[in-house]
């Protein structure tokens, strides 16, 4: 790091590549805390977590048994042995509150505007809208169905919508301006698990349902105008080039004789992903569907058989957009993880080493902001996976049940967790005087150890 | 200080990051453009040199300057693109010499993700598009339509996202890009993209080449016939194209800059990181390319830009040491150097540590700056004011007066110095060994004091004395002609020019002579109301010779008088006011504009708008200079002419974009002073000081000086102790041997006058200086310098040891007394109540300085804090203690005596990456972070809550454009206590691109005025390229932009006296303030700096 330092401060190294080597290099040290800790006041499965997008300070979270609790995660409560930051719960509602959600809390998000709103959703079929300040819901939305996901656009400037998903088919969107239901999305043919707005145009909103469909809506105009297909994929990062132009590259090649490079260009297309039996099915595929979807994106009219692709086979449990608003991740009961770019909305055929995910609940990923890292909770552990080769780079072991729910905090590179054994853990690059001082107890420990046998 | 504050640039950035060669403003004339991240300098190609024609701000830092030609067009147009996403097109105004906008706009984009090797730009050799590379994963292109205009921008996906080089091929019938990029397993290729306008996308190009050298960096295109692509890396230079394929080895570098020699494309000059020149050229029959060849041709500055000029001549701009103009000559000199450096300009950046002294003691402040890098590390001694170095002194008690004379009108040199005294006049000449010694004029009057002595025409010499003028052959040194006072009056005040006299007498009287051949004629005389106390008439007008006007200052009734000659008519009166008689006048011209100059007994200046037919005076102006009258006296330096203000705080008066500017010299009390051109001290300046007559050269007239000590390693850190008068500098030197190169090293001590080496402190392998500081501790007053370290392992990410040293010097000697090791790298040191507070990575850690039995003293842990990511910047004041974070902006800690604890009173919970600290005052601090921006932050002790009293509350931000590593509390200038500037605080601030701002803290009816000024202003000055102020001033991270607040842009303040007289009454409406105390406001702020 004082290498960095160094070189930032001499001009050799530019700040915003300073700050994103800081930030990869404590990203992949990332370990169980050493030194924070979350008490967590839930008696149920925690299902929920996001840290407020204004202040990056406050952590929420919702759990199995009614309750949502917030927490300072920047200012410890107390500190054990005056060494590890304790943060306890600033709040908590629950079961017992007046008008606390009756069964589990299935997602719990903050406004993104500021932090005097937060937003919880439950199997109660209620979602609700709470005054951070009072602990007071100033509104709540009643759901045909057990809520299973909401979001909020964190770029909206022309709305405050809070989609909706539920176990009934339709997508609601809550609006916190009139208290009402502004839209309904109807496409998808079961329960809708999870949603994510896009982060480049505040009316796109991404959903995933239990039919293992991801649609695309533009909230402007009437119906979906995108469903994902896996089938539909993308060799390397971009689309391939049309037909012809492949033709071309093949033509000069000929005519330049030292046919060695332009060779290698055409057949080298990025491929880090996939064997070759499958590239060489692929190559011609897509070329030809590449221009389709831009065209449906008309809608209504949308071919029924292009409105029965699936993303995933079984339910999408998990969707999380890329910060840069490029691509999108999936997760399916089908224990897949996908990788899709949104413009084009083509499958780009990451492959993830082998997982196996939760089926029955939706999961929470979470990606690091330059997108070079996907957390997935997996059973009992969280993977850190590289999102480009799909490799597993690293594996958090420390909860005793599945893991529901992980939550990035971008600002401090921290990781937060919640599982089905009620905790929330921290993950932290370590700090290494808490090693020092360890190591200096153990010293002291072994001193008066030996000094006990000495006496004995 | 407050939180309500002025941020003003001392020295301009000097950093040059971008230089291009075309015809801009004119079809025929060949320019330089520099870029100097946030200004672009305009120079013209001349047989001289190069001549500047503009220098401008630009509101935003310049990530892409760009010369090209659209079709049709005579001449060069100037693209610019900014880091934040603006761009503009700029077209040189030949009527007004200004910059005029053709196009303008904004590329940024939602999404995609900004990318890390920098933004590129480019312009299609066919003036087709211009391409941008702002994010990873995506390609702008803004296309021409047929007439050059800029049609809509749109983005094309590239596969490539780390990409580090990208250029527009030659000659191709689409626009085709050849990109360099990285895999994800750090290979680097090469491809190209045909850019489908009609389709927007891309067609897979014609050349690829796949796993270059590891350390490629940099592409070159060259032009047709040729055609093609080299490919620089560090270890190969590879030429490919689509019918050849080069590649020669290299000596290992990492080469950093290259410029184009000829048209063709087949020469090219590359820079390296250690400054190394090498010529690359392809060899060709025809069209067809045979091979490369490599050539050394010399040492420069390590080169950012390198640009090609003209006849073997060529800019090297550089980041880290002087750029340069260089000559290439065709034969090596005696050292094997191809390379002739014809001039250097100077560059203090990356100003990376500097510290605040006054080394002469006269209350104002230097700035020691730590500056460059590599090989050309120096300090640089940053001082406002004009300095005089001399050259020989004699003591020499009681002058009276200087004046300088040639031995005959042709002579090009002075040949005597008169000095007089009270009852005596004493001439000295130069002798042939080039010494002062005692001279005669034989017709002078050596028993009496001289009150005035002049050249005159006809070879002929003129002394006023109490008695009489004397006029004396400069040739045969006989007096000629004596023009005696009458009888009972004694001539009090004379002044002469080489063809006039003017005297008074007492009683009021004015006498005229003239000057003829070997005659004095007594021309006109008249009697004034009062006694005069001060003459002049010095040539202003057309003829150098003859002024048509007079100017004298009154006593009782304090005023200046101007006269017209030889008529002895009153043209005008000003009265001054006051009680404070005039000392002294002065007829001056500069830059074309007459001045009547007149000083006042207690060290005021007025200075007024002469017109010089009918010798009205305008536009009144007073300063403030000193305490003590003030003598003026014209010189010239460099063909221009300046004033001399001698007094107890000498100045210089110049102008400069015809406006007056006051410099400081750094000479005490000076009582008179005349220029004195010899053969043996050329275009010299004699002073009288207190008991000394000295002969000294001055510096070039501007604001700022700087000096230069070259280090040939590069000084990190610094800090002066007074008690020993030297520097402590931690430095590394980068030492190459056999294959690897490697660092070493050092604490230096430094001689605080001569700045040479007088001991050295090796540090271990792997150790480095991170900190250094003078302090003493609690019950011992000695002073020490302590330096912390830090180990870098090459295995190890963070360092985990380091150690503090504690140094005494002793006959000039670094004697190491205590270390101490410390489990990481000591960031930062501090003197803290007697003790020694260091930050080591995560922790605040403080030490007492405790005297061991056998008599020896050691460092001892006391107390600690942490919390913080990386602990890196530290303040503190009393027993606060400010810590900037790695990541986690500012947080204020509180050391408690009576517990031996530190514990956090209050922090920002914004997430600022930071990159230095300063405490303004008990409850404001200021941060400089990562994004170039500044902000203050507030303590809230008095608030209700717990929770708000944690929290120090953002009070103000703003944007710098800056990358600021050191704030230091000082200021450059000297603190008059009568003027208004003296009683605001400010802090100094040193930056990456050699800048040196000042940030003061205003009164707040101040501020509130300015903020209104400034206002006002915005709507009258346009910025460059139609960039808004606003949005260049709004603080600016990944998280958020608002608007600046509690902050005001002192720059685009102060150039509120460079407009035009009819703006600036615009703007003086506006505000509803009178101009001139608008002027007087503002000029108030030009000289915090």
């Amino acid at each position: 790091m004082w290498k960095e330092v160094r070189d930032r401060e001499a001009g050799k190294l530019p700040p915003i590549t300073f700050a994103s080597r800081v930030r990869s290099c404590r990203v992949s040290a990332l370990g169980l805390s050493n030194h924070k800790e979350i008490v967590s006041p839930h008696h149920g499965a925690v299902n929920a977590l996001q840290v407020d997008l204004t202040e990056g300070r406050y952590l929420l979270s919702g759990a199995s048994d009614g309750s949502a609790a917030v927490y300072d995660i920047q200012r410890a409560t107390d500190y054990e042995e005056g060494l590890i930051a304790r943060h306890r719960s600033l709040f908590v509602v629950d079961k017992q509150h007046e008008y606390g959600h009756k069964f589990a809390i299935s997602t719990a998000i903050w406004y993104p505007v500021d932090t005097g709103l937060f937003v919880t959703g439950s199997f109660d079929h209620f979602v609700k809208v709470w005054d951070t300040n009072t602990t007071q819901v100033v509104m709540d939305f009643k759901m045909p169905g057990k809520v299973y996901g909401t979001a909020m656009s964190s770029i909206a400037k022309a709305h405050m919508l809070i989609a909706a998903g539920s176990a009934d088919v339709q997508v609601r969107l809550c609006d916190i301006a009139s208290g009402a239901f502004t839209h309904t999305l109807s496409g998808h043919r079961d329960g809708v698990m999870t949603l994510e707005w896009s982060t480049s145009s505040e009316w796109i909103l991404m959903t995933g349902g239990r039919d293992g469909a991801i649609r695309f809506w533009d909230i402007r105009r009437a119906g979906c105008f995108r469903v994902l297909d896996q089938s539909q994929c993308q060799l390397g990062r971009r689309p391939p080039f049309l037909e012809n132009t492949s033709k071309k590259i093949v033509a000069r090649t000929s005519l330049a004789g030292s046919s060695s490079l332009a060779n290698k260009s055409v057949s080298r297309k990025k491929s880090p992903l996939g064997n070759g039996m499958k590239q060489s099915q692929a190559l011609h595929k897509p070329q030809n569907l590449l221009r389709t979807p831009v065209r449906q994106r008309s809608h209504p009219g949308m071919s029924s058989s292009h409105d029965r692709a699936t993303a995933h086979y079984g339910a999408v449990t998990g969707l999380k957009a890329s910060v840069d608003g490029m691509y999108l991740l999936s997760s399916g009961s089908d224990s897949q993880l996908r990788l899709w770019d949104i413009e084009s909305g083509l499958n780009i055929l990451a492959k993830y080493e082998e997982m196996s995910l939760q089926t029955s609940k939706s999961i929470h990923l979470a990606l690091n902001p330059d997108s070079s890292l996907v957390f997935v909770p997996c059973m009992a552990t969280v993977k850190a996976c590289d999102v480009w080769s799909g490799l597993t780079l690293q594996t958090f072991r420390g909860h005793y049940e599945l893991v529901n729910c992980c939550y990035f905090n971008l600002q401090d590179q921290e990781l937060y967790t919640g599982s089905n054994d009620r905790q929330i853990l921290v993950w932290s690059p370590p700090s290494a005087i808490i090693n020092d001082l360890e190591e200096d107890n153990r010293k002291e420990q072994k001193f008066s150890a030996d000094k006990d046998n000495w006496s004995d | 200080m407050s939180v309500w504050n002025y941020v003003v640039t001392a020295q301009k950035p000097t950093n040059v990051t971008h230089s291009c060669v075309g015809n801009f403003t004119s079809p025929q004339e060949l320019n330089l453009i520099i870029a100097k991240c946030t200004r672009i300098e305009i120079h013209l190609l001349t047989p001289h040199g190069l001549q500047p024609m503009l220098d401008v701000p630009i509101y935003g830092r310049i990530a892409t300057l760009e010369l090209f030609r659209p079709h049709g067009e005579p001449q060069d147009f100037l693209f610019i693109a900014t880091e934040r996403y603006k761009f503009c097109v700029l077209q040189w105004d030949a009527e007004t010499s200004e910059l005029i906008t053709r196009a303008m706009g904004d590329v940024s984009d939602r999404i995609g993700r900004p990318t890390d090797n920098g933004q590129i730009g480019l312009i299609d050799p066919d003036c087709r598009l211009i391409g941008l590379h702002l994010y990873d994963g995506l390609f702008k292109v803004i296309p021409f339509d047929n007439k050059g205009q800029l049609k809509e921008a749109f983005n094309i996906r590239l596969e490539e996202l780390q990409v580090l080089d990208i250029k527009f091929l030659y000659g191709c019938l689409k626009p085709t890009i050849v990109v360099l990029y990285q895999d994800n397993k750090d290979a680097r290729h090469a491809k190209t993209y045909e850019i489908a306008l009609k389709d927007k996308d891309f067609v897979e190009g014609p050349l690829s080449h796949t796993n270059l050298d590891n350390g490629a960096g940099i592409l070159i295109p060259v032009p047709m016939p040729l055609g093609g692509v080299i490919i620089i890396g560090e270890e190969t230079i590879v030429y490919c194209s689509v019918s050849a394929f080069k590649a020669i080895p290299i000596r290992p570098s990492i080469t950093r800059a290259y410029g184009r020699v000829d048209a063709d494309g087949s020469r090219y000059l590359l820079g390296d990181n250690a400054g190394l020149l090498h010529l690359l050229v392809i060899t060709h029959e025809r069209e067809r390319v045979t091979g490369l060849k490599i050539e050394h041709l010399g040492e420069t500055s390590v080169a950012s830009t390198i640009s090609y000029l003209d006849n073997a001549v060529v800019y090297i701009g550089s980041s880290y040491g002087d750029s340069q103009l260089i000559k290439l000559n065709l034969q090596p000199d005696a050292k094997g150097s191809y390379i002739e450096v014809l001039e250097k300009y100077v560059n203090l950046g990356p100003i990376v540590d500097f510290c605040v002294v006054d080394l002469e003691r006269q209350g104002q402040g230097q700035v020691v700056t730590c500056s460059g890098a590599y090989k050309d590390g120096s300090l640089r001694i940053v001082r406002n004011g004009i300095g005089i170095n001399e050259q020989a002194s004699v003591e020499l008690q009681g002058i009276k007066g200087l004046w300088s004379l040639r031995s005959s009108t042709n002579d090009p040199y002075d040949t005597f110095l008169v000095v007089s005294f009270i009852n005596e006049t004493r001439v000295l000449a130069m002798n042939m060994d080039d010494e002062l010694e005692e001279s005669e004029i034989e017709g002078f009057c050596a028993e009496a004091q001289t009150l005035f002595c002049q050249n005159a025409i006809h070879d002929q010499l003129v002394q006023v004395t109490a008695n009489s003028v004397r006029l004396v052959s400069s040739t045969t040194r006989e007096l000629l002609h004596e023009w005696n006072a009458p009888s009972g009056y004694s001539v009090n005040v004379a002044t002469a020019n080489v063809s006039q006299v003017l005297l008074a007498t007492g009683g009021g009287h004015l006498v005229y002579l003239e000057i003829g051949n070997g005659k004095l004629a007594e021309v006109k005389h008249v009697q004034l109301d009062y006694e005069i106390s001060c003459l002049d008439i010095n040539p202003s007008g057309e003829n150098p010779n003859y002024s048509t006007l007079a100017a004298v200052g009154m006593w009782t009734d304090i005023s200046v008088r101007i006269f017209s000659l030889p008529s002895l008519e009153l043209l005008a009166k000003e009265n001054l006011g006051g009680e404070i008689i005039p000392r002294s006048v002065l007829l001056c011209t500069f830059e074309g504009v007459s001045y009547l100059l007149c000083t006042l007994g207690d060290g005021h200046l007025l200075n007024f708008l002469l017109n010089l037919s009918t010798g009205e005076l305008s536009n009144r102006k007073k300063v403030s200079l000193g305490t003590q009258p003030i003598m003026l006296r014209t010189f010239s330096s460099k063909d221009t002419t300046h004033v001399f203000a001698a007094s107890d705080r000498p100045t210089v008066i110049y102008s400069s974009n015809k406006k007056l500017l006051y410099s400081n010299v750094n000479l005490k009390e000076v009582s008179h002073m005349c220029p004195f051109n010899s053969a043996a001290f050329p275009d010299s300046l004699a002073i009288a000081k207190e008991g000394e007559l000295s002969i000294g050269t001055i510096d070039d007239i501007q604001k700022l000086h700087i000096r230069t000590i070259p280090l040939g390693e590069h000084a990190r850190r610094i800090c002066h102790q007074e008690q020993s008068r030297t520097f402590a500098i931690c430095s590394l030197k980068n030492c190459q041997t056999s294959n690897e190169e490697t660092e070493m090293h050092f604490v230096r001590l430094l001689d605080d006058q001569t700045f040479e080496f007088i001991s050295t402190y090796p540090l271990d392998t792997y150790e480095y200086g991170c900190s250094i500081i003078s302090c003493s501790f609690s019950d011992d007053n000695n002073a020490y310098y302590c330096v912390g370290t830090a180990y870098v392992l090459p295995e190890e990410n963070e360092p985990s040891k380091g150690r503090i040293l504690v140094f005494v010097v002793e006959d000039g000697k670094l004697q190491l007394i205590a270390e101490k090791e410390t489990k990481g790298a000591v960031y930062s040191l501090n003197a803290f109540n007697g003790k020694l507070l260091a930050a080591i990575n995560q922790k605040i850690q403080l030490y007492k300085w405790m005297l061991r039995e056998d008599g020896s003293r050691e460092l001892q842990a006391e107390c600690g804090h942490h919390g913080h990511i990386l602990a890196l910047y530290v303040q503190t004041r009393g027993d606060f203690i400010v810590v900037g974070d790695l990541m986690k902006s500012i947080s204020l800690l509180l050391y408690k005596h009576e517990e031996g604890a530190i514990e956090e009173l209050a922090r920002d919970y914004n997430a600022n990456w930071m990159s230095a600290v300063e405490i303004l005052d008990d409850d404001v601090f200021l941060g400089a972070e990562n994004n170039y921006n500044l902000f203050t932050v507030r303590k809230n002790s008095d608030a209700a809550t717990d929770e708000e009293r944690g929290r120090l509350e953002v009070v103000g931000e703003y944007h710098l454009g800056e990358f600021v590593n050191r704030f230091r509390h000082g200021s450059l200038v000297m603190r008059l206590p009568d003027s208004e500037a003296g009683h605001i605080p400010t802090v100094i601030f040193g930056t990456i691109n050699g800048v040196i701002g000042v940030v003061a803290s205003l009164p707040h009816d101040q501020y509130v005025f300015l903020e209104k000024l400034q206002a006002n202003l915005v709507k009258v000055i346009k910025g460059v390229g139609g960039l808004s102020h606003e949005q260049w001033r709004s603080f600016n991270n990944e998280k958020k932009t608002v608007d600046a607040r509690n902050f005001l842009d002192g720059d685009l303040i102060e150039s509120f006296l460079d407009l035009s007289r009819s703006r600036m009454d615009e703007i003086a409406s506006s505000m509803a303030v009178p101009l001139e105390e608008l002027c007087k406001r503002v000029e108030e702020l030009t000289r915090l700096h």
